[in-house]
């Protein structure tokens, strides 16, 4: 076929009727989200606060949705994104669980996360992602993305409004970067919780947008467990 | 492409780029081009100011003022804002009233569908909410935007029902919600006296304190009158007043200069 | 009587365009198969999307990860490719350990400067056309060919605010190739780019370096060391420098260096000739 008699190559019909735009259709919702893979195990956790400039919506307002019994995302920056993202996900799992007979692996899933935000590539989901699981072969993984599906499998990452204050603590104390003679054994599951913990009280401090509460997520070949942690709530 | 490596892999700018021949989008036939671009709401109109809303022992009590204003004028004063959908639930609205009104007209469109489909189920304040939030969002990624903040209060199943949606899409759940100037002016009184007593508060309690955040917005909020509504939500039903007004204290207006005296 | 009945038959507040129209098709896989993007609906999309995703703007939030500097050259051995590995979103480093080298498949390699979702995106969409070709014809696709495929899918998005500098390269029927495609539609055959930010630093060493009977060795030596000095004076790059020689076989992957040890290591060469050039005297 001609490409560009295809409908790659043609904009949608509606900007033959353009339409003025003064309306600014993005919010920042604030929090944070972190998420750190182990051996067997990932942790992803993210605070509960929502807020919209210097007004708090809600101090309990999760913004980490279980995927799968492997798989758990966390989207931070304009909630309603975030949650709409997160339904067409979900829809899109149930066409592939019928369509193939079994249930999306997390690798799987990062791919489809990333081609249905490149899928917005010109009107942006305001979502900065994280997923975390554990793969098919029970090794704990973490996906991050921009905004428009530019993704990497890591360790450990962090995203959000307070990302940049964590990011280094994480390099840190999870990569042991710029330590001297640091062990190279990997993190059990209570150091991870330990780290991740004193992350968000640290970051509560000093970071305006996250606070409240902390939801983690402990997810393992055996399923998702959630626990509640309670933060700062000035 | 633009080759100064400063720029590079940045979004691009016209005015810089002299390699940019015409971006294809320009390129494109526009038939209307001559009415020029279709405009939407960009702006409210008619518009009510603050809801608010909290959650006590046996339900939600929500009010919000009967006036409407044109900018500043006091244009309307006797719009109700409260709208009960169904036997349980009660939406709240502030921003413009034109949408407002159109979004009851499509609430009662859906309650009129789920009647014909007579299969036993009626929508519930959950179901309400969530339909609320897509149609908002949708509106919000079309660039045409209801341009309100709608509360929903309600009770399902025995469940207290409280929540946030407004003309982006944002939603949330609490036990207290104040929309417009009411977050600013409402929601602190309102989480004092209500966090952590959700589920002791009687509702003489929860009435005090409604009337009390909404004399302190009549006092406040140029764009509010004293004459009000609040609807309570229980297991039994919905229940909302005839229009009243909340008593106010003056007299100390008389020692202040510029103030009357 | 059909079209009256039609018309009642739909529920009233059913809007067929609602949702599907605006998050894409609910089965991933057909939007795969043939993707679609949707364009926001304001007056100018353009404006819009500069708007929010400028780093100069004053609406700027989302931030999309830039890639920087990227070079490829050809030699008598093959060609080598050699990238750094930093993404930059705005003044912050948004990852010190991306993989700009996009393994297209055994024979091809591209790599990403500029938008990394675009060129990630873009090039495994190319890999899965190149894939039905051979499927097709019965023989691997041309590195001209497939870097025109390049070129041709993004060439309608021109001027829509994609960002992709890339170089293609693979060992075909005609030998080695190297073609250099962008989002405005160049597709230029050569010997020798650089691509982004930190080109410049890299096209000093490398022009100073090159000739074209290096060895493998000496080759993927200039590769490192030119993608080095870019990322020691470019703010834009560093991180580690990923290695990459191509052959008559495909591809060989020539490990990862990261920058820091790789700075410590010129450190002391330097101190080796110096100390050399002393002796001597």
């Amino acid at each position: 076929m001609n490409f560009l008699d295809s409908p790659l190559s043609k904009p949608a019909p509606y900007v033959v009727a353009p339409i003025e735009h003064r309306f600014d259709p993005y919010e920042d919702n604030g929090g944070t989200s972190v998420a750190i893979a182990g051996e067997d195990f990932c942790v992803v956790a993210s605070d509960t606060r929502q807020s919209n400039g210097y007004m708090i919506n809600s101090r309990y307002a999760p913004k980490a949705y279980k995927m799968s019994s492997t798989a758990v995302l966390s989207c931070n920056g304009f909630h309603a994104d975030g949650v709409t993202l997160k339904k067409v996900l979900e829809q899109r799992m149930k066409m592939y669980k019928y369509s193939h007979d079994k249930d999306m692996s997390v690798t799987a899933l990062a791919q489809m996360l990333s081609n249905t935000l490149y899928q917005r590539r010109f009107f942006p989901y305001y979502a900065f992602c994280l997923l975390g699981g554990v793969d098919a072969d029970g090794k704990g993984a973490v996906y991050c993305y921009d905004s428009v599906g530019s993704f990497e499998r890591e360790n450990y990452r962090t995203s959000g409004s307070a990302s940049a204050l964590i990011q280094p603590f994480l390099d840190n104390q999870v990569g042991r970067k710029n330590q001297q003679n640091a062990s190279t054994a990997p993190l059990t599951l209570e150091a991870v919780l330990r780290i991740t913990k004193d992350a968000f009280t640290s970051a509560t401090e000093r970071d305006i947008h996250t606070g409240d509460n902390l939801q983690i997520f402990v997810i393992t070949r055996d399923g998702v467990e959630e626990q509640n942690f309670p933060l700062k709530k000035d | 492409m633009n080759h100064f490596p400063s720029q590079w892999g940045k979004p691009r700018q016209e005015n810089v780029d002299e390699y940019n021949t015409v971006p294809l989008y320009n390129n494109m036939p526009q038939s209307h081009a001559a009415a020029g671009p279709m405009t939407r709401t960009q702006q409210p109109v008619v518009t009510g100011t603050s809801v608010i809303a909290l959650k006590y022992k046996d339900g939600i009590m929500m009010a919000a003022d009967n006036l409407a204003s044109y900018g500043s004028l006091a244009r309307f004063r006797d719009i109700e804002r409260l709208h009960p959908v169904g036997e349980h639930t009660i939406i709240g609205a502030s921003g413009d009233i034109s949408d407002y009104q159109y979004i009851q007209h499509m609430l009662q469109n859906v309650m009129i569908d789920q009647h014909c489909e007579d299969d036993g189920h009626t929508l519930g304040t959950p179901h309400i909410y969530e339909y609320l939030f897509r149609v908002m969002y949708n509106r919000r990624s079309k660039f045409n935007p209801l341009w309100n903040a709608l509360v929903v209060g309600g009770v399902h199943k025995g469940e207290r029902f409280l929540g946030y949606v407004d003309l982006k899409g944002t939603t949330y759940q609490n036990s207290t919600i104040a929309t417009g100037f009411g977050g600013h002016l409402a929601q602190p009184i309102l989480r004092k006296a209500v966090e952590g007593r959700e589920d002791t508060l009687t509702e003489e309690e929860a009435i005090k304190i409604i009337d009390d955040c909404m004399r302190v917005l009549f006092y406040r909020d140029a764009r509010s009158i004293n004459k009000l509504q609040r609807a309570k939500i229980t297991a039994e039903g919905f229940e909302i007043t005839e229009p009243y007004s909340v008593e106010t204290e003056w007299s100390f207006a008389e020692s202040i200069r510029g103030y009357g005296a | 009587m059909n079209s009256l009945v039609q018309k009642y038959s739909k529920s009233s507040t059913a809007h067929d365009d609602d949702v599907l129209g605006v998050h894409g098709k609910w089965d991933a896989s057909l939007d795969l198969a043939f993707p679609t993007f949707d364009i926001p609906g304001a007056q100018n999309p353009l404006s819009f999307l500069r708007n929010v995703t400028d780093e100069a703007s004053s609406d700027y939030k989302i931030k999309i990860q830039h890639g920087t500097t990227t070079l490829a050259f050809k030699f008598q051995g093959g060609i080598i490719v050699a990238v750094d590995s930093r993404a930059t979103m705005g003044n912050y480093i948004g990852s010190q350990t991306v993989k700009k080298v996009i393994e297209i498949n055994p024979y091809l390699l591209g790599t990403m400067a500029g938008g990394a979702a675009d060129c990630s995106y873009w090039e495994r969409e190319l890999g899965r056309r190149c894939r039905l070709y051979e499927l097709t014809n019965k023989e691997r696709i041309s590195v001209a060919a497939a870097s025109k495929l390049l070129a041709n899918l993004v060439l309608p998005y021109k001027g829509m605010g994609l960002s992709m500098g890339t170089m293609v390269t693979g060992w075909d029927k005609s030998g080695p190739n190297l073609y250099y495609v962008d989002s405005d539609g160049s597709r230029i055959k050569g010997d020798l780019f650089s691509v982004g930010s930190g080109s410049t630093f890299a096209y000093g060493v490398l022009d100073s370096g090159y000739r074209n009977d290096l060895t493998v060795e000496e080759a993927l030596e200039l590769g490192k060391r030119s993608i080095f000095h870019a990322a020691h004076r470019d703010a834009m790059s560093g991180g580690s420098v990923n290695l990459y020689h191509i052959h008559e076989e495909g591809w060989t992957y020539h490990g990862n260096h990261d920058v820091a040890a790789l700075f410590w290591e010129y450190q002391d060469l330097k101190a080796e000739e110096r100390a050399a050039a002393v002796g001597k005297q």
